[in-house]
């Protein structure tokens, strides 16, 4: 059977990749916005640095050594942020003593700069001789404060995308599972019995399912009831004058002389076959039968059948595993076909192929004319029977589904032959029964 | 052995009236269970019902006989085959189904078992003394040498056997011997009571005056 997609591992697999896909684009997404963020705050921090420096340094002007261009006595330390106050001519007056003895900026530009990468500098003017003052970060030390907010945020990001992938695979199982109690109960669900009704679902998208699926099995009851009704009525039909027939004659035979009794014998006989006929064709038409499997021979078989007007030949023993009554319905329809269309002989012959065994039987009658041969073919090929054939071939036909197999016609020169094909031996072995001689007197 | 057929076929009526009234028994037909349930009063020892009839179900009828307390045996006489038809025809008070079409021999065969079940005997041999009687033969032996009864005091003798122990009265066993159609006057049981003390012997048949006869266990 051709493997199905499954709604759980679509559902799941979709809603996972959209999880972690959802993750990354946020992470992304925090990365950039934090990054920028980051660095709009630390530049804000270094003008503001700046601008609190001015206000220091402008106030103790005259005190500070401005020609010196050294730095201010400070404490040892890992210096952030450093400063320059720079001359006119681009020379250093004086900074802080991590910052570099050169002018950190060469042009005469206000505000933010970068220069090369290694520094951010926040320029402004010092003092109306021209000096500016440079406020600087280091690029790596932002960089590295950029990096590890960016880094942590988007994390955190992918981290929730990966959580809910997993939760959310949980709950798809989780809201599938009713699904899978439904098929459960689905399975042990048996409409024959008025009291088997689906138990209440648990999702409300169930409930259309559940009453759909009750609705079909009420209507499935129903019609099972009205064939058992109308198979009650047609057992009653054909078994009551039978039994009366059956009856009648064993009276008879035991009233009359003993020179009618073989004759009476052989009509009790053939009362019994069309008893067994009957009940076979009941069988057939019932919904749920089963074939009763036993060891036959079907020349034997054909030999009991009680018709008149024709002569019937059989080769040799054709012993087979089939259900005597239900071949027997199919010999007497065919034969009665054979009758109908003119024929005075039929031959009855059998092949073993394998696992199947042909019986063929062909008759000396007017045959069938090709367009119609090609047309019943078809229709017993498609068991499309509804006005496409008699009862015979329809009859003959189910007997050999019933059986694991099939009829076909055969094209011949003269009269009509057809192949019956039987599945040689039941399904299951064991079910098969012991020999028997004549089928039993009564299936009851 | 008294029988009441509820059949409506009537060729399978007719059939099985004569086959079995050939075979000894006295049978009555009642063709709708309106004709039925005026006689089911009666006594008999085997009822056979046809489930399917014109004017209801057999079933419901013996279902009726026996939530009335008659344990009369019945046999059902039907073409439903069905295995849940055969449970729910047993299940409903019947003694045993037989499925039309049938052999008459099996029926008159079903009939003998079913009212020896009934009396309490397994055997078709029931024994009394130095009398034995063979149900299937329709035979009676004196230390083992046949009796030549004749057709009534057998059905008589049989009546009153397959009762052993209980006291029947001269209307039952008039009823269960001779049927209803009987015309025969009041005296020719005693008759036959007699014919069969002087073929079986003085001591099987005891007459208890003014209640009727008995067959001793």
């Amino acid at each position: 059977m051709k493997q199905l997609p499954s709604i759980r591992q679509r559902l799941s697999r979709t809603l996972i990749s959209f999880s972690v896909a959802s993750g990354i684009a946020v992470s992304a997404v925090v990365w950039l916005v934090v990054q920028h963020e980051v660095d709009e705050l630390l530049d804000n921090t270094l003008q503001e640095s700046a601008e609190i420096l001015f206000g220091l340094l402008s106030f103790n002007r005259e005190r500070l050594p401005l020609q010196s261009g050294g730095s201010l006595p400070a404490p040892t330390h890992d210096e952030r942020l450093v400063w320059q106050i720079v001359g006119p001519s681009k020379n250093v007056l004086l900074r802080s003593h991590r910052a570099p003895d050169q002018a950190l900026v060469g042009r005469e530009t206000r505000g933010f700069d970068s220069i090369g990468g290694n520094w951010r500098v926040f320029t402004m003017a010092f003092d109306s001789s021209g000096s500016l003052l440079h406020v600087a970060q280091r690029g790596d030390a932002r960089r590295e404060a950029r990096l590890q907010a960016a880094g942590l945020a988007a994390s955190a990001a992918l981290l929730v995308g990966l959580l809910c992938a997993v939760w959310l695979g949980s709950r798809v199982e989780k809201e599938l599972r009713p699904l899978s109690t439904l098929s459960d109960a689905v399975a042990r669900f048996d409409p024959m019995d008025v009291h088997s009704m689906l138990s209440d679902v648990t999702r409300a998208e169930l409930v259309p399912m559940r009453e759909a699926i009750n609705e079909l099995g009420a209507r499935l009851a129903k019609r099972l009831a009205n064939e058992r009704a109308f198979s009650a009525h047609a057992a009653h039909a054909l078994r009551t004058p039978l039994a009366g027939l059956m009856t009648q004659l064993a009276i008879a035979q035991r009233e009359s002389p003993p020179e009618v009794q073989p004759r009476l014998e052989r009509a009790r006989e053939a009362a019994n076959r069309l008893r067994r006929v009957v009940t076979a064709l009941l069988t057939l038409f019932r919904t749920g039968a089963d074939v009763k499997w036993q060891s036959v021979d079907v020349a034997a078989l054909v030999a009991q059948l009680p018709f008149d007007g024709l002569s019937v030949v059989t080769e040799r023993p054709m012993p087979m595993t089939a259900d005597p009554d239900l071949l027997a319905a199919a010999f007497l329809n065919l034969f009665d076909n054979s009758l109908r269309h003119g024929a005075s002989v039929v031959n009855v012959t059998s092949v073993a192929e394998e696992d199947r065994m042909h019986i063929v039987v062909s008759d000396d009658g007017h045959g069938i004319p090709q367009n119609q041969f090609e047309r019943l073919q078809a229709a017993l090929q498609a068991q499309d029977y509804e006005g496409k054939m008699g009862l015979g071939l329809m009859l003959a036909d189910l007997v050999a589904r019933a059986h694991g197999g099939k009829l076909s016609l055969i094209s011949s020169a003269r009269g009509c032959t057809v192949d019956m094909v039987l599945q040689a031996r039941p399904p299951d072995r064991q079910e098969m029964a012991v020999e028997v001689q004549a089928p039993p007197l009564n299936r009851a | 052995m008294r029988l009441l057929l509820l059949e409506d076929d009537i060729l399978l009526g007719e059939g099985l009236r004569d086959f079995l009234r050939a075979d000894g028994y006295q049978l009555d037909w009642c063709r709708c269970l309106g004709e039925a349930v005026a006689l089911q009063e009666e006594l008999y020892d085997v009822l056979l019902v046809d489930w399917q009839l014109p004017d209801g179900s057999g079933l419901d009828w013996v279902r009726s006989l026996r939530r009335h307390g008659n344990t009369t045996p019945v046999i059902v006489l039907t073409a439903r085959d069905l295995l849940s038809d055969r449970i729910r025809g047993l299940d409903t008070g019947a003694d045993d189904y037989l499925v039309k079409p049938f052999d008459p021999e099996e029926l008159s065969a079903r009939i003998r078992a079913v009212r020896r079940r009934a009396s309490g005997s397994a055997g078709s041999r029931l024994i009394f003394g130095d009398v034995e009687l063979d149900l299937t033969d329709r035979c009676a032996y004196v230390d083992g040498v046949r009796a030549n009864l004749t057709a009534r005091e057998w059905s008589l003798t049989e009546a009153l056997a397959l009762r052993a122990g209980r006291i029947v009265s001269k209307s039952d066993l008039d009823a269960l011997v001779l049927g209803l159609d009987s015309e025969v006057s009041s005296n020719s049981l005693e008759v036959h009571v007699s014919g069969i003390r002087r073929k079986l012997g003085r001591n099987l048949i005891e007459t208890l005056r003014g209640l009727g006869y008995r067959i001793s266990k």
